[in-house]
């Protein structure tokens, strides 16, 4: 529930989305080019995006509605910085494919999902350094804080991005805070889990566990 | 429990908008999506729509095809419009207890829900009336940047595989006596299932690279499909851009 649909914004914020976006996809890019071959990349990120995809159709019941995951911080912690990319392909798909979200506001939607993706790839890799325990659980409990920070500032942008409106939106904007905040705690805890069964079962996996992917 | 996304289901049909050039009908479709959701005047967005309408009718997809794809941006407007008109500022129409609806949350609330379902509508005749893999051919002969359009190709092709993978390690998990609940107990299940979803595919990822490899891969792909652009696709792009753009110019002037 955290695209955005068309109709919503104006202009400005419209175009303001597109180009971070741009510019972030232009250097996210460039820079994984910088490390190596980006071909070799294209099949390994293609096929780990549309796991990611499937994974986020997924709805979890809470009381009266449903809702589905969103996932960004656990892409940030797997991908690394082409998460950005990823997740702009990720909503491109879901736009086209399945009506969530919309063709205008893809940019703010890529910031609002991209840029959270980004903070928990920086979180779980700072607190890799931090604690250099080897332990499942403080892999697991990383992972969480990562995932749910990840959720709680997407839901923060999206408000943010709401906010441009004018104040005679409060109301709406609240009860979207509102609405997301048992997913905060829900993606916390799939997120944990899923890093600790990927640590027991194969570590490599998680780009930023130890160096990049190779 | 998870669909295909089957958006280009009723590629095969034949209609002018099936006819009409990828590319142009790209450039065009985006141009009057980004018109649409600008509108500021109510009639005019209304206008909007019957245009919308109009192009869907013209495409020939069946309207129950659409219905279904407009559920979540219906839940996300809908109840964004709700909240509007019950919390947005002005003068009071009606009042239920301690609630009451104001007529300038109604009129920014339609408002967003008609550009809203505008916009969803025109991508089924922009979309919907080519198989997928034009439309991304399309992307990659409009300049979209080559390893985004790569992308965009493999990831779409493996959503399908990976639907079926995931949907056989939830039977598996069901026939064991899963319950999709929300429990701890039950997001911690979903969280090793899907686990075992990104391994699976990490391992499928490496085969698939290697396999391209092997076939000579270099990351420019070449693709057999040529399109070409006649007289009547111009025709109709610019009349589709110059409907888009006169939608401003009469908002701007204020005739309706």
């Amino acid at each position: 529930m955290v695209h955005i649909s068309d109709g919503i914004l104006s202009l400005p914020v419209l175009a303001a989305g597109w180009a971070i976006t741009i510019a972030l996809i232009a250097v996210t890019l460039w820079w994984s080019k910088r490390k190596g071959s980006i071909i070799e990349e294209i099949p390994r990120l293609s096929v780990m995006t549309s796991a990611f995809f499937v994974a986020s159709l997924l709805h979890i019941a809470i009381g009266p509605t449903s809702v589905h995951l969103i996932l960004s911080g656990l892409v940030g912690i797997i991908l690394g910085i082409l998460a950005y990319p990823a997740i702009f392909i990720g909503l491109i798909l879901q736009a086209f494919l399945f009506g969530h979200g919309g063709v205008t506001v893809l940019g703010v939607n890529t910031v609002n999902l991209g840029v959270p993706a980004l903070v928990a790839y920086g979180i779980f890799k700072a607190g890799n350094k931090l604690i250099p325990s080897e332990s499942i659980t403080s892999k697991a409990v990383l992972g969480a804080l990562a995932g749910g920070i990840a959720v709680a500032l997407a839901v923060a942008l999206t408000a943010g991005s709401l906010c441009t409106l004018g104040k005679e939106y409060t109301w709406a904007i609240k009860a979207l805070i509102l609405y997301h905040i048992p997913i905060i705690v829900i993606e916390a805890v799939i997120v944990g889990s899923v890093v600790a069964f990927l640590v027991r079962v194969k570590p490599e996996l998680i780009g930023s566990l130890g160096g990049d992917r190779k | 429990m998870i669909e295909y996304p089957e958006i280009d289901r009723y590629a095969s049909l034949d209609s002018p908008m099936h006819r009409f050039d990828p590319r142009a009908k790209i450039i065009a479709f985006i141009f009057l999506i980004f018109s649409v959701v600008l509108i500021p005047d109510l009639k005019i967005a209304f206008i909007g729509l019957f245009f919308a309408i109009f192009l869907l009718i013209l495409s020939r997809i069946p309207i129950f095809f659409v219905l279904s794809y407009m559920k979540w941006v219906a839940m996300f407007v809908l109840s964004f419009f709700i909240i509007l008109a019950f919390t947005f500022p002005g003068e009071e129409l009606a009042k239920f207890y301690f609630l009451s609806v104001t007529a300038e949350g109604l009129y920014t609330g339609s408002l967003i829900t008609i550009r809203a379902f505008s916009a969803i509508i025109l991508i089924f005749p922009m979309i919907g009336t080519m198989r997928f893999d034009t439309t991304i051919k399309a992307l990659d002969r409009l300049k979209v940047p080559n390893s985004l359009v790569q992308i965009l190709m493999f990831t779409y092709r493996y959503i399908f595989v990976f639907v079926d993978e995931f949907q056989r390690i939830w039977t598996a998990m069901e026939s064991r006596g899963f319950k999709l609940r929300t429990t701890l107990y039950a997001l911690r299940t979903i969280g090793n299932a899907m686990g075992m979803l990104f391994v699976r595919s990490y391992e499928r990822a490496e085969r698939v690279y290697q396999a391209m490899r092997s076939r000579g891969y270099t990351g420019n792909p070449k693709t057999l499909v040529e399109f070409e652009i006649r007289m009547k696709d111009y025709l109709l792009a610019v009349s589709i851009i110059g409907f888009a753009i006169s939608l401003h110019v009469v908002s701007f002037v204020g005739v309706v």
